[in-house]
């Protein structure tokens, strides 16, 4: 059953990676020539290349500090993920009183999206005093609930004897998670982190929100500011996609398989 | 001294504590507070009154918002054109070939990307002057003129939902791939065996048994669209005029540019009606196992 040819199959996923890298190609173009901006017929290897487009957008605005901020918010995010989650988890891996409730609870929760929650969520991040601020930023990221049953898909794979021994030998209930449920879940901990830093690092609808000052604005929100006083007559604003598009696509790239079976996991498991 | 297994519950839900403080924070609270303020006239500095269904009556004579609904709808007719794609594609990087992780790494780059950034790419690719699509198109004489996508009533809406589909792409092919790999390799071959041919197998065996990872597809990907907020909000703005306005930047200039807090609350609950009606019929012909109903 395996005689059929091969190259039809090639030539059709061949077309479909053009058609999904090109895009990426057009940008990276421009962002080293800038020509074509003005020029028609466009031409479609860069004659002139240079990197002054990326040494500008350096000094036409902040980059560092947007760096900083969205490193920050993710940082922020990424510890607090593993860490709730991980408790979180736990937790869910025993049964108690009251359990069901919080299940059907995270399950509800998962059906509302972020945007649909936007006008209360920024009352309530005023009520608490922390609009414009990084912790304000990662705050309503800071647990998954996809997140916390991969890790509890992960818990309930080690062998009940061990944490029964630990029990006996006198460890309390944070010193099994740290000392022998985290170290045998270092796949479920490496997707929390992809998952949370990714997810946290593309964030725009809520930096636009909630950010007041020029000083705490993230990334994408400076991408958008940009291309809005810019109005994309500039190779700059494509040096500037590349640059906010690198460290997500390095650490996709570098993770792959954790990111993937955290999408899965969460897609088959809800 | 309490007795062990209370104290074992105490601590329990101590550690689900912090998840449980940000999901009522940022989830349970949100709903509540949604449907309340959608019933009150509220500004920040005005107090609370009640205001029955008057903004909801607004939005009956409010051409916009039917817009807005109309473009929602029309974003969650799409998203089966996206998983008809992706379906394809999960077949062909499912069959034996050489360097088939590649492709797959390729045709789901797009999927973890900034969607700020991406949105900026496809204006460039749609730009009238310069843009690359317009170009193709020209070179191969199938317009005369340059088609302005993003600045035109009739074209606006269809090439953000292409975008979408871009990006949306790699992942509906990962959820296939992983329904396609979970069928067992026997039915397949027992088929063979019995000489049905490659199409009859596809059509009796794999998509049959595909359905649940279709339909969840379907799930994910509507709910991915129709708050595809970044790709709107950077592409066009919702424009040219309302064109391609959908609710959920309805919602945010409502309330963050015009601030009508109580106006946009009470689109947010049409919303979130839209949502749960779209995903509740999903599922039901999905056989009522698809999604978020199988975890425990």
């Amino acid at each position: 059953m395996n005689r059929y040819p091969r190259w039809p199959i090639h030539l059709a996923l061949i077309m479909a990676s053009f058609v999904m890298l090109v895009p990426f190609y057009w940008v990276a173009k421009t962002s080293v020539s800038g020509e074509n901006i003005y020029a028609y017929p466009p031409s479609i290897i860069p004659t002139r290349v240079q990197p002054f487009f990326y040494v500008d957008v350096w000094y036409a605005i902040p980059f560092a500090r947007y760096f900083l901020n969205s490193l920050a918010v993710s940082v922020i995010a990424v510890i607090a993920n593993v860490i709730f989650n991980a408790m979180a988890g736990y937790a869910l891996t025993h049964g108690f009183r009251g359990k069901n409730v919080v299940l059907m609870l995270f399950l509800s929760c998962m059906m509302v999206p972020f945007q649909a929650t936007i006008i209360p969520a920024y009352l309530i991040t005023g009520k608490l005093g922390l609009l414009d601020s990084w912790l304000g930023l990662a705050l309503p990221q800071c647990s998954t609930i996809i997140c916390i049953f991969i890790f509890k898909a992960s818990f309930d794979a080690v062998p009940r004897s061990l944490i029964d021994a630990a029990r006996i030998d006198g460890l309390p209930e944070w010193r099994i998670i740290w000392h022998i449920m985290m170290p045998l879940s270092t796949a479920a901990i490496a997707t929390n982190v992809i998952l949370a830093f990714i997810w946290s690092w593309n964030n725009f609808l809520w930096p636009l929100i909630m950010t007041r000052s020029a000083d705490m604005q993230t990334l994408p929100l400076g991408l958008a500011r940009f291309l809005s006083y810019q109005e994309d007559t500039t190779g700059a604003l494509y040096a500037f996609c590349i640059m906010v598009l690198a460290p997500g696509l390095l650490l996709f790239l570098l993770a792959q398989k954790e990111f993937i079976r955290g999408l899965t996991s969460g897609a088959t498991k809800g | 001294m309490l007795k062990h297994r209370t104290r074992q519950t105490l601590l329990l839900w101590c550690f689900l504590a912090p998840s449980l403080a940000i999901f009522l924070l940022y989830r349970v609270m949100p709903v509540v507070w949604n449907f309340v303020l959608s019933f009150q006239y509220w500004s920040p500095l005005k107090p609370a009154e009640f205001a029955g269904f008057d903004h909801y009556e607004d939005l009956w004579y409010d051409d916009v918002f039917w817009q807005a609904l109309w473009n929602t709808l029309l974003v969650i007719a799409s998203a089966p054109i996206g998983i008809a794609l992706a379906l394809g594609l999960a077949l062909l990087v499912n069959a034996e070939i050489r360097c088939r992780d590649v492709y797959r790494t390729i045709i789901f780059l797009s999927y973890p990307l900034m969607t700020v950034a991406v949105a900026i790419i496809w204006r460039w690719m749609f730009d009238e002057r310069v843009g690359l699509i317009n170009y193709v198109a020209r070179s191969l004489h199938l317009v005369d003129k340059p088609i302005p996508f993003l600045n035109s009533f009739t074209w606006a809406l269809p090439s953000v939902i292409a975008a979408n589909i871009w990006q949306m792409l790699g992942f509906y092919m990962i959820i296939l791939l992983t329904g396609l790999q979970s069928i067992p390799h026997e039915l397949h071959e027992a088929a063979a065996i019995d000489g049905a041919s490659s199409w009859r197998r596809l059509r009796s065996i794999t998509l049959p048994l595909l359905r649940p990872s279709i339909f969840l597809a379907f799930v994910v990907g509507m709910l991915n669209s129709i708050t595809s907020f970044d790709l709107v909000y950077v592409m066009t703005g919702g424009g040219p005029g309302r064109a391609t306005e959908i609710l959920v930047t309805y919602i945010y200039k409502l309330g963050f540019v015009q601030t009508k807090f109580d106006e946009a609350a009470a689109v947010t609950i049409v919303f979130f009606v839209l949502l749960i009606v779209t995903a509740w019929a999903a599922n039901r012909l999905a056989g009522g196992n698809a999604g978020a109903a199988e975890i425990e």
